[in-house]
């Protein structure tokens, strides 16, 4: 993957101002088909909120488009007006240059339109043939008449649309056996005999980065054989590197668009947020006391100081998130920890809390009680704190959440609202509330900002930042390079559950330095 | 739609329960003037009263996600264990020994549940059955102490205080205490956070074991309480009472707004589902219609119940 480049903050030089809007006459190699699929002057209203404002909008054959923009810009719905999810108030699409009406997402698939959610939809219990000939399976008469599913042809089909992608599991394999990416690549495949446009929502949110290449590589492939793909991702870094064109959404209009190698990721957030990318001086860490250290010899011991942030880098089971989760009580066997001095043995979350470590698991739907109100989320560790003659001292508790609701700027300001209803930032929000809350001493940030929007992204930065500034330690965990080197003082790389290099921000911290310490 | 009509109609979403009952009244009311009858009221109480307690602990373990089909077996138990300590050993180590012996049956379902992970609805089917064998076995099939029960005990059973059955009471104090410990406490808001995620709940230092465990205790111990009211009533251990209880509790509670995958409940919406079930019994009776229609009615209302508990759910997504 050649996005090392690209990423994030290093290399290219910001442009000052926004990228214009695309203008007709550009003689790329794109423009010598007609568009796939085109949407013009599409708008759509939600009640009173205008999602989509009169946004034109096309790929062509054998191109990637990418689509980026904060949460809520426009987004998912336009996406979803394309795959037949919503209709558009006013504005048409059309399919080879002829408009069309989409009802539902039937009639997009029917027209060629086929969107990968994030949530695949794919049965975990049948095999990877079954799953992608579901819906139309190949059949054949036993004797002459009895019906029964053909499983030759379906096997062979299955394996022929796996190869155009260059992948080539056991079609009898059952779903279940494979990892999040491969099961990507099974729904892409299936999605392929009748695929104009591929629409690809944040598809590699849940991927580490040898998958993320082989996806691209996937991509490549697609788009070699005149697939239209739109790209929707938050990872700039990666939009950059591999989308021939991008368009960006703000508020729900086109705030930029333009070709491959007219945008670099500064242009991106600029474009996005209307604003230049946050990028705090990291103050020089100040460590005090050590926090907390294993007792044990082992090669992942790590240290960690008050004031510190120090990240761990590794491709997945390189064991940066097995170390997260010893510290929490999550890894089966406890080791002896020593937290503030004292040893601790810490072999469930509740002895982890008790002893002030606090964890952000990397899947919100573990950090949170979705059902549940905001106020309730925030509250959960410290309900023994809060008891007052066996009851909950609800007026106390409601000062606390008022104030870190205001602290961490989670909006909307409704403690009553289920934890489901808010954006993703804000539930990471929450969820950084509910240890702020109990006043632990430890963060342990398991990919903190994950489909975060980067508004968002930058203020959780902060808010860490904060934290260590004042006094407590934090350890993160995130795939994302970039984001250890922008928020770490330290940076550890992980290979095989040991630990082979450590970075500091003094001697410079470099994303192709880290990446080849972690064996990418 | 604005903020407050929307506020509005949840509200309204919310009262549901008491919405239906207050219907159903008002319907009965005007199709029979016998319904209004103080007799029939009173009847109407006392009949809710045992179901109410059943439903009330039903409610503790909804909420915390699980569900429990042993209870109408665990109170014949406890009535009649119940029924046995006290002709030897008097009125309090009967009652304390009834409670008991639910609370027992409670520890037991939550153990498997909990620990060793075992399906809720296929534990508490099996405790069901193999309780309501153990009831047989002690008793040989007899009623329990229909002589020589303390005469407290039968006073107990019918007697009045300020002109309401004692029996009426219990679920009455009962719900407060409940209420509190359910809604108030520490305790109560685990079950709500175990039921609603149990991961997430996990993961912020709940030990989501004994809160789930707790729960099938609470509801068991309370299934003993009702089991010794029933005595009571029937002044004697019955070891073929309580049958269907369970399916009169899990409906009554899912009419009162419960979710069935858990995280959501209210212990007094709970006490209107059970009314709803017994009006809706005497309703049909008053109405003279057939008791075989009756079955077939009540089996829609739980099918009714359940199916709203989903439309709720999907409304929400």
């Amino acid at each position: 993957m050649g996005s090392v480049d690209g990423l994030m903050t290093r290399g290219s030089t910001p442009s000052p101002q926004p990228f214009p809007p695309e203008e007709g006459g550009e003689g790329a190699r794109a423009r010598c088909s007609n568009p796939a699929v085109s949407a013009t002057s599409v708008t759509k209203h939600f009640g009173a909120t205008l999602a989509l404002d009169d946004v034109t909008f096309d790929v062509v054959p054998g191109e990637i488009h990418a689509l980026v923009g904060e949460n809520g810009a426009g987004k998912s719905t336009l996406v979803r007006i394309l795959g037949g999810v919503h209709r558009p108030d006013r504005g048409t699409i059309a399919v080879d240059g002829r408009p069309i009406r989409l009802a539902s997402p039937h009639d997009a698939i029917m027209a060629g339109i086929v969107t990968i959610p994030q949530e695949l939809r794919l049965v975990p219990t049948l095999s990877i043939a079954e799953n992608m000939a579901l819906g139309d399976l190949p059949v054949r008469r036993l004797l002459g008449v009895l019906p029964v599913v053909d499983r030759r042809r379906m096997r062979a089909a299955a394996r022929a649309q796996l190869a155009r992608l260059d992948f080539a599991p056991d079609p009898d394999l059952r779903l279940d056996r494979l990892g999040f990416a491969e099961r990507q690549l099974v729904a892409i495949a299936k999605a392929l005999h009748r695929c104009r446009l591929l629409i690809l929502d944040e598809p590699t949110a849940a991927l580490e980065h040898r998958e993320i290449e082989r996806l691209f590589a996937a991509l490549a492939r697609m788009k070699q054989d005149g697939t239209a793909i739109i790209y929707v991702s938050h990872r700039l870094d990666e939009v950059v590197a591999l989308a021939d064109r991008c368009t960006v959404l703000r508020d729900g209009r086109i705030a930029a668009a333009s070709r491959r190698g007219a945008f670099n990721v500064a242009d991106l957030v600029h474009a996005m947020t209307g604003r230049d990318e946050d990028r705090d001086e990291i103050a020089p860490a100040r460590p005090g006391d050590v926090l907390l250290a294993d007792a044990d010899d082992r090669p992942d011991a790590i240290r960690l100081r008050g004031g510190e942030v120090v990240g761990l880098a590794g491709l997945l089971g390189a064991g940066a998130e097995r170390t997260l989760r010893r510290f929490f009580g999550l890894a089966g066997r406890a080791g002896t920890v020593t937290v503030r001095g004292a040893a601790r043995r810490i072999g469930r979350p509740a002895a982890a809390i008790a002893a002030g470590i606090g964890m952000v698991p990397g899947e919100r739907r573990l950090g949170l009680v979705m059902g549940r109100s905001v106020r309730d989320n925030i509250l959960l560790p410290s309900l023994g704190r809060l008891a007052r003659y066996g009851a909950i001292d609800r007026a106390a508790g409601d000062r606390i959440v008022a104030r870190l609701m205001d602290l961490l700027d989670i909006r909307p300001r409704r403690p009553d609202l289920p934890a489901a209803a808010l954006s993703g930032g804000n539930q990471q929000k929450v969820i950084l509330a509910k240890w702020l809350a109990r006043e632990v001493a430890v963060l342990l940030l398991d990919e903190p900002t994950q489909g975060v929007d980067v508004a968002a992204k930058a203020q959780i930065h902060r808010l860490v930042r904060d934290f260590a500034a004042r006094g407590g330690g934090v350890l993160v965990n995130a795939s994302d390079l970039s984001e250890l080197v922008r928020l770490c003082d330290t940076v550890l790389a992980l290979r095989q559950g040991r630990i082979t290099a450590r970075m500091d921000r003094a001697e410079g911290l470099d994303e192709k330095r880290l990446y080849a310490a972690i064996g990418g | 739609m604005s903020l407050a009509q929307r506020s509005y109609r949840s509200m309204l979403v919310g009262q549901a329960p008491a919405l239906t009952l207050l219907v159903l009244c008002v319907a009965t009311a005007l199709l029979t003037d016998r319904f209004l009858s103080p007799l029939n009221l009173t009847n109407i109480l006392v009949q809710s009263s045992i179901m109410a307690v059943i439903a009330m602990g039903m409610t503790f373990v909804i909420v915390g996600g699980g569900f429990d089909l042993s209870v109408g077996s665990t109170a014949a138990l406890a009535g009649c264990v119940g029924a046995m300590a006290m002709v030897k050993a008097g009125l309090v180590a009967g009652v304390l020994v009834g409670i008991a012996a639910g609370a027992l049956v409670g520890l037991a379902n939550g153990l498997v549940i909990a620990w060793l992970g075992v399906n809720p609805f296929i534990t508490t089917l099996g405790t069901m059955v193999l309780v309501r064998g153990l009831v047989f076995l002690i008793t040989g099939g007899a009623p329990v102490g229909d002589e020589g029960l303390p005469a407290a005990f039968v006073a107990f059973g019918s007697g009045r205080l300020l002109g309401i059955h004692y029996l009426v009471w219990v679920p009455a104090v009962l719900l407060v205490v409940l209420s509190w410990i359910l809604h108030m406490t520490p305790f109560g808001r685990r079950v709500f956070a175990t039921g609603g995620g149990r991961e997430a709940a996990y993961l912020s230092g709940i030990a989501v074991n004994r809160v789930i465990a707790a729960t099938y205790v609470w509801c068991g111990a309370l299934a003993g309480v009702a089991g010794v009211m029933l005595a009571a009533r029937l002044q004697s251990g019955q070891p073929t009472a309580g049958e269907f209880y369970e399916l009169t509790a899990i409906a009554a509670v899912v009419l009162g707004g419960a979710a069935l995958q858990g995280g959501e409940g209210t212990l007094y919406k709970s006490v209107i589902g059970v009314f709803i079930m017994v009006v809706l019994g005497n309703s049909l009776n008053l109405l003279d219609v057939d008791s075989y229609w009756q079955r077939v009615a009540v089996g829609a209302v739980i099918i009714a119940a359940a199916a709203a508990d989903r439309l709720r759910s999907r409304a929400k997504n």
